[in-house]
């Protein structure tokens, strides 16, 4: 049983289940189209519901 | 501690030898400040044997610079001016680590958030608060104490606080990842909500089936046990050792200690007494339809559905998600059972978020439900078996004849949410839902390590949805459950000898972490703070209150920080 | 940041997946590292190659809104912080001299004869996680978008507000944008007339207006002369044109009057009949924003529900409406413009039962949350079914696992969701992948 994980996409949501599973010990491999992980969110300039920063 | 008896080479402070290294950060520090004016500031500063300029620190580079002038010019204690500790702190304290010197003896000044990304307009100033703030890391480094971080161990334990389909999907994860599972379910069967709705939108499934499902792969599973009819009645302890007190129906208790806890104890339809003639009988709530079509008691042929009721107004302002899927769901099946059937739901917004409900929404148009908008200064008036609504789109007033009026109201949290908050000190917001880490980027986390959140007890949450949660609260969980051991910082609070019990700080601290111990000296019985090294997070406000030094936080000591402040203003 | 810099998490920037063999435990993955021309390791993310590289592009991560270089970094903090060449633009790669920004670089990152590279790995679970595109809002011509510069998407318009973003914060019509743009090139053009000139005057031992006099009088006959005269004109054509624009940019203030239009291919036959779940709460929060940066601003959202449904939302909705947003039930029938290129919408008051109009600065257009593009491709190299909706086909339990398994998905690959259910799901996607790692999911589709 291989204990590597693949995650394809480096959006908010591949980041969260990377580094989940990061934390957990297993290795994961993040593959991202984009020369930078960060995907729409990072061309957000704040977030609702608290207008904090989106970076 | 306060007073160092050991005269090592890393204690002593008085010789300490103190390397410097000033980043460029590409154009980030460099493009406003004179980074090599700043080294050789630097160089002339008390006690600083090394400078060096980087382009970047943070990179290869400039880790092996750290780790090589270490070791070749013997330093005791490394300050770097760069980006916020924040950044890279960690980074450059393992690299003092990995070069042998103890990684508490690491300080940095924030040149570039603090300095060159804020003032660009004024170039001298600049420069000038840039040497402010590494003389001031400097005279603070001197008096820096070596420390280390502090290990516990874990239990490889959970408990999960309901047994809903929440609180299923997160013990059922859990088990599968191979911890221990206790599921406390207040309950003589477990289920919760699902037990008492007739279909799961949208796919129309019935939730009897899927209770059954969920039941049996929970009872499959030989690391998860369920304590039905019991509720946790306390909780003590910190993540990866908490105490939890659980007592069953006769009054007996047991205790569990487990590594970490999931809150999953759901929430409950509002019954809306006193709106809308609310009555129990022809005017009901989505949750009574539910139980009608699955006791397969319903009888009526002329259904209206009122949305909002009792959500979206002064005393519960939030919307409850799931009113409208449910109505439009239970709507569905009427026409279902009977084609014929008039159902019309009268709405302020239709909240049939996403791909699947949209397409329920013209679905159920399809099939001939009607739908009216309302305004909420002029809601539907409820007569004898008649409703009575003012229709903005039309600018006319319509009587709509009823033989079922269903009310749709909100979940809501249950009455004693409060009291299980307090359990394990987790926060509940202004509708007493559990109030998450960070509404975004945390959303199944507490601020207390250790504790997770899913399900209806965070928010109004579709079945799929929290059964979601349920496996993201388990993930979270594990990222805590999946190590060898759990490692906090050594920058807590500690008890000095000048503390005499008199116990200001305790009641303030907002972790919990401090309560007195009694002692005897001289035959004395006397009392004095104690410290939870795992609960402390070091945030001072105990320092702060103390006066007479009886507690100081580690790395901010009084020494320490005055000789900040001496150095701040000694260029003034 | 954390991603960067986790020790158990490898990041392959600027890859795609070639393909993927194998089964639940043991997948084998081919993945197409492409080739950026400059050396991840060596790169220090200083920035110099783009400041001098001479080829200007438009800028993809603000939309075309701004400018970047052949060699560029996405965003200022992304990561990896390295840089990338863009071969399309490239003059060195595209066969031309160059190589600037190799001469500058003080890492001597610069590899123009990189090659992409094929990796190959192998892992037990996989999780997609691939994200959405925005809908294409040119396919309602009625709108006017690509035709009329003040409509805009609702992710233009995030750009706009963003200190770091190509106006550094100030909400403009971006008709006006474009004559502030225009106008340094009108200057340049004006000053050369000028100094043409000069020369001329210099020559001819006169002033201009003299020159012109004489020359209008006829007093002055001659191929020369002819050309000093040609030049009068251009110069004055060029100045009067700078002028002109001059006064129009002086009195250019910010886009005051905006209105953000919800359901733009979303809840629409034509295009995707679904909703796309977050646009509304993003445009409250685009209109409480644009009102923080300007308290004069007159704000509107026309929509035909205002799906507020998420915790803290509705309270957040609230908010908007008591700092005056004005939210009109209406799906806008048309937008026309005015001269000044003034938006102007046709729409219905479905409060009032009234057909009106209505002029305003700015128009905000929130776009369907689609598929991505490549999502057809994606899922069949990953071996994956979509669903109706062209997002990926997930079952409704257990949650989250694909046609295959061993392969979970999260996020708006599976549906159009806001920030905080995609990290919940991403979590939820974790233990899902661990089930698996820890072989308890192999026991369950045994059983």
């Amino acid at each position: 049983m291989n204990r590597d994980v693949l995650v394809i996409g480096g959006g908010i949501a591949g980041m969260q289940a990377s580094l989940d599973l990061g934390e957990m010990g297993f290795q994961v491999h993040l593959v991202e189209r984009l020369p930078s992980i960060g995907g729409k969110m990072s061309q957000l300039d704040k977030t609702f519901p608290t207008n904090d920063c989106a970076l | 501690m306060s007073g160092d008896t050991e005269k090592t080479a890393e204690l002593n402070t008085k010789d300490a030898r103190i390397g410097v290294f000033v980043c460029h950060c590409g154009s980030n520090i460099a493009g406003l400040l004179d980074c090599p004016g700043l080294a050789e500031y630097a160089s002339g500063l008390p006690n600083v044997v090394f400078t060096k300029n980087n382009l970047y620190t943070c990179s290869e580079a400039g880790i092996a610079e750290i780790m090589n002038a270490i070791k070749e010019h013997g330093l005791t204690r490394v300050v770097v001016a760069s980006c916020s500790p924040r950044t890279h702190m960690p980074l450059f304290k393992s690299a003092c680590a990995e070069a042998g010197l103890n990684q508490y003896l690491f300080e940095m000044a924030n040149i570039r958030d603090q300095c060159s990304w804020v003032h660009a307009q004024d170039r001298d100033l600049a420069m000038v608060k840039a040497e402010d703030l590494i003389r001031m890391a400097v005279a603070k480094a001197r008096f820096l104490e070596p420390a280390e971080d502090i290990e516990s161990s874990l239990v490889r334990r959970a408990v999960v606080i309901g047994g809903g389909v929440a609180g299923l999907s997160a013990a059922g994860a859990l088990a599968d990842m191979g911890m221990e599972v206790i599921l406390v379910e207040r309950q003589a069967e477990l289920g919760g909500l699902l037990r008492r709705i007739n279909r799961i939108g949208p796919g129309g499934e019935k939730a009897s089936e899927l209770v059954g499902t969920l039941v049996a792969e929970f009872k499959s599973k030989p690391r998860a046990k369920a304590l039905l009819e019991s509720e946790v009645s306390a909780v003590s302890g910190v993540v990866g050792n908490y105490e939890v007190t659980i007592r069953d129906k006769s009054g007996e208790l047991q205790t569990e200690t487990v590594g970490c806890i999931v809150v999953a104890t759901g929430a409950l339809p509002f019954t809306p007494e006193g709106l809308y003639g609310y009555n129990g009988k022809n005017v009901i709530t989505q949750i009574e339809l539910e139980e009608k079509l699955r006791d397969g008691t319903l009888d009526a042929k002329r259904v209206v559905m009122i949305q909002c009721v009792g959500a979206r107004s002064p005393e519960r302002t939030y919307c409850s998600r799931i009113c409208c899927q449910t109505a439009i769901k239970n709507a569905l099946y009427i026409k279902e059972l009977n084609p014929e059937a008039y159902v019309h739901i009268l709405y302020r917004d239709i909240q049939m978020y996403g791909t699947d409900n949209e397409r329920t929404l013209w679905d159920s148009r399809g099939k001939g439900v009607h739908y009216d908008v309302y305004d909420v200064d002029r809601p539907p008036v409820v007569k004898d078996g008649v409703v009575e609504v003012y229709q903005p789109l039309l600018g006319e007033v319509e009587q709509i004849p009823f033989d079922l009026l269903v009310l749709s109201t909100p979940l809501v949290a249950p009455e004693d949410a409060q009291e299980v908050a307090n359990l394990m000190r987790i926060p509940v917001d202004q509708n007493r839902f559990y109030l998450e880490a960070h509404a975004k980027l945390r959303p199944l986390d507490f601020a207390t390590d250790g504790v997770f959140l899913c399900g209806t007890a965070r928010y109004p949450a579709t079945v799929g949805e929290a059964q979601a949660q349920g496996l993201g609260a388990a993930s979270r969980a594990a990222t805590v459950l999946f190590k060898d051991k759990l490692v906090a910082s050594a920058l807590i609070s500690q008890v000095t000898e000048r503390c005499d019990g008199c116990g200001a700080c305790v009641e303030l601290c907002p972790y919990h972490a401090l309560s007195l111990e009694e002692y005897e000296q001289d035959g004395r019985k006397l009392k004095r703070n104690k410290v939870d090294k795992m609960l402390c997070k070091g945030c001072g406000v105990c320092a702060a209150t103390c006066p007479k030094g009886g507690v100081v936080v580690c790395g901010f000591t009084r020494t320490q920080l005055q000789a900040q402040v001496d150095a701040a203003l000694e260029a003034a | 940041m954390d991603v960067g810099r986790h020790p158990k998490i490898r990041l392959l920037a600027y890859s795609e997946i070639e393909k993927i063999d194998g089964e639940m435990g043991n997948f084998h993955i081919t993945v197409r590292k492409k080739a950026r021309y400059v050396d991840e390791k060596k790169c220090t993310g200083c920035g110099t190659c783009a400041e001098k590289c001479p080829t200007v592009t438009s800028d993809a991560y603000n939309l075309g809104l701004g400018k970047a270089k052949a060699i560029y970094k996405y965003f200022a903090q992304g990561i990896p912080s390295a840089y990338t060449i863009d071969a399309n633009v490239c003059r060195q790669l595209q066969g031309k001299k160059c190589g600037v920004c190799a001469k500058v670089c003080q890492a001597g990152a610069i590899d123009y004869k990189q090659q992409e590279q094929i990796l190959e790995f192998d892992v037990g679970a996989i999780i997609v996680a691939t994200g959405y595109d925005l809908f294409d809002a040119t396919k309602i011509p009625e709108y006017g978008y690509g035709r009329l510069p003040n409509v805009v998407t609702a992710l233009e318009f995030e750009r706009f507000l963003s200190a770091s973003g190509p106006t550094h914060g100030h909400v403009y019509r971006r008709s006006d944008l474009a004559l502030m743009d225009a106008l340094p090139e009108a200057e340049k053009n004006r000053q050369k007339a000028a100094k043409s000139l000069e020369q001329l005057e210099k020559k001819g031992g006169m002033s201009s207006s003299d020159f012109y006099a004489k020359y209008e009088a006829g007093e002055l006959q001659g191929e020369e002369y002819d050309k000093w005269a040609e030049q009068v004109k251009v110069s004055r054509a060029a100045t009067e044109k700078f002028e002109a624009m001059k006064a129009k940019v002086d009195k250019i203030e910010g886009a005051h009057r905006l209105a953000f239009i919800q359901c733009v291919g979303s809840r629409d036959i034509r295009f995707n009949k679904y909703c796309s779940g977050f646009c509304c709460m993003h445009a409250v929060k685009e209109a409480i924003i644009g009102l923080e940066h300007d308290k004069e601003a007159e704000v509107y959202i026309f929509g035909m529900d205002i799906r507020a449904v998420g915790k803290n939302f509705e309270e957040y909705r609230n908010r908007g409406a008591g700092s005056g947003i004005k939210f009109i039930r209406s799906r806008v029938a048309e937008i026309y413009e005015d001269k000044d290129h003034t938006p102007i919408l046709v729409y219905e008051d479905t409060k009032e039962r009234q057909v009106k109009q209505l002029p305003v600065d700015l128009v905000i257009l929130a776009t369907a949350c689609q598929p991505s593009e490549g999502i057809v491709k994606m899922a069949a190299t990953v071996g994956i079914e979509t669903n109706d909706f062209g997002f990926i086909k997930t079952a409704s339990y257990p949650p989250l696992s694909t046609s295959r398994p061993g392969v979970f998905v999260c996020g708006c690959a599976v549906s159009p969701m806001d920030i905080p259910e995609s990290v919940a799901q991403a979590s939820s996607a974790a233990a899902r992948a661990a089930q698996v790692l820890s072989g308890s999911e192999t026991e369950r589709l045994a059983s």
